[in-house]
This record gives C-alpha cells, sequence and structure tokens, in this order.
C-alpha cells in the first residue's frame, strides 16, 4: 500500500441552514454517505473514520462507528478547531500510509445556530471561560475587533481594504446555491453595516449556522483520474507564539517554507487559496504568513487583487464562511470541501478554468484570546 | 458586597482561587515563578515559561497599558446588554504579563491604544468578577 499514492476521492456536503432539519449525527451521516457516493465507493470500502464537531461529545468517532454501522481500524476525533479538519487529512493519510487503514471517512459538521455558538463560546475552554466571559467579552467578535485594530494601527491596514475580502467572496457566493447569504454586497453595504465590535461590523463576522462536510482519503487510483485530488504536503502548529493575546501571526509562518518546498511549489504557483474566513483580518494574516505578502504589507495586496472566483488572486471561491455560514467544526471543512470541488472540475458556475493546484488553510480554536491551532496544505488534480 | 447577580462568573478552582480571592478584596494578585522570576496571568499549575511548579503569589500594582481594545455593542451574555458598549481591552501590566480585561466608566469609549489604566479600586470593584481598570 505505500507505494500507492494516497489523496482525496470525494467530498460531500449537506445543505446549509439557520435551523436544523434532523440531529448532528444525521447531518454527518449525510455529509459521510454523499463523500461516499461522491467516489463511486461503498460502505464497506470504508475501515477509518475521522470527525471534528464540536458538539458530537458524548458522542466520539468510536460511537458514531455504531451509529453508523462501521466495523473500522482506525478512529480520530478533533483537536484545534478550524484548524482540526486539515489535521484530520493529514492523519488519514499517515495512517493509511502506516497501513493502518485503506479509505478514511473525514467528517466535519455541528448543528451551530445563533443560540448554539452563545452556549458554546460561553463555555468553550477554562481559560476563556474564567478569564474572558466574566468581562462580558462578545464572543470571538470582541476578540477579533482587539486583533483587526491591532494590524489596522500598525500596518496601517484599513477597513476598504479588508472589506475587499467580503465583497470578493459574496460575488462568489451568489453562484453557489448553498451558500446563505447570496445578495450582492457592495463596499458601501460592508462599510455602513451595524456594528458588532468596533472596528467589526455585521459583514466582518460568519453566520453561525447549520451543516456538514466530508471528503473521502483513500488511494488515489481506486477512483477515475478526473476525481482524483493529490495532497501534496501539509503541516499544522498550534499556540504559535505562545503567550500572546492577540497576536498578528499564527502558526503558518513557521511551516511554510517546508509546506511549499515539498509541494515543490510556490505562492505563485497557487491558483486559489482557500484560507479560513472567521474574520477577514484571519483571511489577511493567513495570506501574510503563507508568503503571498510580507507581513504588514496585506492592505495594499488586497487592494491590487480581486478575490472573486474569477478575479486575480481568487480567495474562498464558494464564498466561504463569511458567505455561506459557519458549521461549527463544518467551517474548518468548508474550504476544503470547495478546494476539491474545484480541482474536480465540479464548482459549477464559479468553476475556475483550467485550475490545477491550489492551497487550502485552517485556523481556529479561540483561546485565550485568538485561535490557537494552525494548519495548510496544498492540493493538486491529477488531469 | 457581591458581584452584581447575572454576570457570568469564573469557575473557582485550586489554580485559581487566590486571584479569586484577592480580587473579592479589591487586589490583583498574580503569580510569579520562583524558578525564573516570571510574572504569570491568567493562573497557571506550573510556570508556562520554565515549568516550574514552584509559584508564588503576590499583589500587582494594578496599573498597565492599553495595547489593543473592541468595543462590544453585541455582547454574548444578556447581563451585559445595558452596560453596552463593553470595552475589551488587551492590557499590558506593569509586571509583564498581557490580561484581557474590560475599561469600564462613563469615559471607556475614550480608550485607545497606549492609554494608562488603574484598577477599579473598592467598593465598585466588588462588583465584577475579575480585576478590571478605568483609564488612568
Amino acid at each position: 500500500m505505500a507505494s500507492r499514492e494516497i489523496g482525496i476521492v470525494g467530498l460531500g456536503q449537506t445543505k446549509y441552514s439557520k435551523k436544523p432539519d434532523g440531529t448532528l449525527i444525521g447531518y454527518l451521516a449525510e455529509a459521510g454517505r454523499r463523500a461516499l457516493e461522491s467516489a463511486g465507493m461503498q460502505k464497506k470500502d470504508i475501515d477509518g473514520l475521522a470527525i471534528s464537531s464540536f458538539q458530537l461529545p458524548p458522542d466520539n468517532a468510536v460511537t458514531l462507528c455504531d451509529q453508523f454501522g462501521l466495523s473500522v481500524s482506525w478512529a480520530w476525533y478533533f483537536t484545534a478547531g478550524g484548524a482540526g479538519s486539515l489535521s484530520s487529512v493529514l492523519a488519514a493519510i499517515q495512517a493509511i500510509e502506516a497501513g493502518q487503514a485503506n479509505a478514511v471517512l473525514c467528517i466535519a459538521g455541528d448543528l451551530y445556530d445563533v443560540n448554539a455558538h452563545y452556549k458554546l463560546m460561553g463555555n468553550f475552554n477554562h481559560a476563556l471561560s474564567n478569564y474572558a466571559v466574566p468581562h462580558g467579552f462578545g464572543g470571538p467578535n470582541g476578540l477579533f475587533a482587539i486583533v483587526t485594530r491591532k494590524h489596522m494601527e500598525r500596518y496601517g491596514t484599513t477597513r476598504e481594504q479588508l472589506g475587499r475580502v467580503c465583497v470578493g467572496q459574496r460575488a462568489s457566493a451568489m453562484l453557489n446555491e448553498n451558500a446563505l447569504l447570496r445578495t450582492p454586497m457592495t463596499m458601501d453595504d460592508y462599510l455602513n453595516a451595524r456594528m458588532i465590535a468596533d472596528p467589526l461590523r455585521l459583514y466582518d463576522c460568519v453566520l453561525p449556522c447549520i451543516g456538514a462536510e466530508a471528503v473521502l482519503v483513500t488511494a488515489l487510483d481506486r477512483v477515475p483520474k478526473e476525481k482524483r485530488v493529490r495532497v501534496l504536503s501539509g503541516y499544522e502548529r498550534h499556540n504559535h507564539p505562545p503567550g500572546e493575546i492577540a497576536p498578528l501571526e499564527g502558526g503558518w509562518a513557521l511551516f511554510r517554507d517546508r509546506l511549499y518546498a515539498d509541494a515543490g511549489y510556490g505562492p505563485r504557483d497557487m491558483q486559489f487559496v482557500q484560507s479560513y474566513d472567521d474574520y477577514p483580518i484571519m483571511v489577511a494574516i493567513q495570506l501574510e504568513d503563507l508568503g503571498f505578502c510580507a507581513k504588514g504589507e496585506v492592505g495594499p495586496f488586497l487592494a491590487r487583487h480581486e478575490m472573486a472566483w474569477n478575479g486575480s488572486f481568487p480567495v474562498n471561491t464558494g464564498g466561504g464562511q463569511l458567505s455561506c455560514g459557519q458549521t461549527g467544526a463544518g467551517g474548518g471543512m468548508i474550504g476544503l470541501w470547495e478546494a476539491v470541488c474545484q480541482l474536480r472540475g465540479e464548482a459549477g458556475a464559479r468553476q475556475i478554468p483550467g485550475v490545477s493546484r491550489g492551497l487550502v488553510a485552517g485556523y481556529g480554536m479561540v483561546g485565550y484570546g485568538h485561535g490557537l491551532g494552525a494548519s495548510a496544505v496544498i492540493l493538486e488534480n491529477v488531469a | 458586597m457581591s458581584a452584581q447577580p447575572g454576570y457570568p462568573q469564573p469557575y473557582e478552582d485550586a489554580d485559581n482561587a487566590p486571584f479569586l480571592a484577592a480580587w473579592r478584596k479589591g487586589v490583583l494578585a498574580l503569580q510569579r515563578c520562583k524558578g525564573c522570576s516570571k510574572a504569570i496571568y491568567y493562573p497557571r499549575p506550573m510556570c508556562p515559561h520554565c515549568w516550574s511548579a514552584d509559584l508564588e503569589w503576590f499583589e500587582a500594582s494594578g496599573k498597565g497599558t492599553v495595547v489593543g481594545y473592541g468595543v462590544v455593542w453585541r455582547p454574548n451574555h444578556e447581563s451585559f446588554q445595558p452596560e453596552v458598549p463593553v470595552v475589551l481591552v488587551e492590557v499590558q501590566l506593569a509586571e509583564g504579563p498581557l490580561m484581557l480585561s474590560r475599561v469600564v466608566g462613563d469615559d471607556r469609549e475614550k480608550t485607545r491604544s497606549g492609554a494608562a489604566v488603574g484598577l477599579v479600586a473598592m467598593p465598585d470593584a466588588a462588583r465584577y468578577p475579575l480585576p478590571t481598570f478605568r483609564l488612568a
């Protein structure tokens, strides 16, 4: 097995909605079933399961095997929040290469409506519960207001520059039937939206929602060439830099050089970036840390690019979380789902012509002030 | 005096009990590592710098500088709604550590990066579950 190249052969996504139409386990099952179907494979082919979900406890990957009627030789349950779904794929590849499994279904999702968001963020981890929640911290909106303002004050980044991410993604979302926010959005709409946590306004903040995604990881030669997506490289780094509350950097910069060296490509070779977009400032910081521009120079970089699917620098080409919604832990897989969709040529009206490779980045697990987890992969199709 | 009913409260545990007890008297208590001499916030079971478990508590000055802030108009918990905006701040304490806190007072919207802040004093301090600041 070790000589066969392992990659992504299937993808699945449920309908996104503001209110649930079923159970969390039901949504995870549907995403998984769709991924299997898109690969043309069957339940009996699966012998590994990896789950990313905040709300799943007291259930976990093994109890889901019971629900799903699966016997597996490898099971994984997530850490690192929105960075975790990419971690699950990297772990699945390693498990398959090590002979512990042959085909792993990686699923991510939550029934993450607004009330579930408040409940989760009120008791997310000890440090946040004990030392931020009692201050009325405003959830991630309050924390990322600090990060955003700090970047603006230190580097001169403007709201107009950051807003180009949101406006560009919305243009892509208008071609994505599963996006919850599909009405046109202008820069004026963005700049004048309702204030949430100054300097963040409404369209800086993701809409929590219901949904799940899945990908199937196995030997690429089990499916026809047009369905194969290679994982050229991938890394994760958590809690970098340690001890800071609102840093303007994350773990990506530490593995960036290896990420590109392993893939045999550089930032300029990426034809899209699907980056974790809980807030536009985090898209901006990922672009800096992943080498698309120097630290502090993302403002002018955004100003000279168009970020829509057909723009000069396509980012989150399905609309991202900012326009589709944030399905809890599924927010860490939406970018991977979109990347696989693009690389298989299945993105429909928003298909990037002639696309062959791109980068997906994950981010998440808000601790005492900011997301602690960072991850990224570089993907390429085979055709 | 007790904290205002309705605010979410921290969970008291073995790591933070001295910190919370001190604040009930309006005092900011921090840990200092006897191994590397660094001051520590938030309360830890061991020094996050050198992993020494030999920590001591000391009374901090209560002075600090705002290094970042967000002005929250939509708090997550209803108890803060009558008090908007909540000015959430990242404060560098005079003793070194960074702290997430809140600036209160009628002039709180004048908070800027670089501003000096000082602890809210008793008896007002008893209203807040955690060390809270005013513009100095």
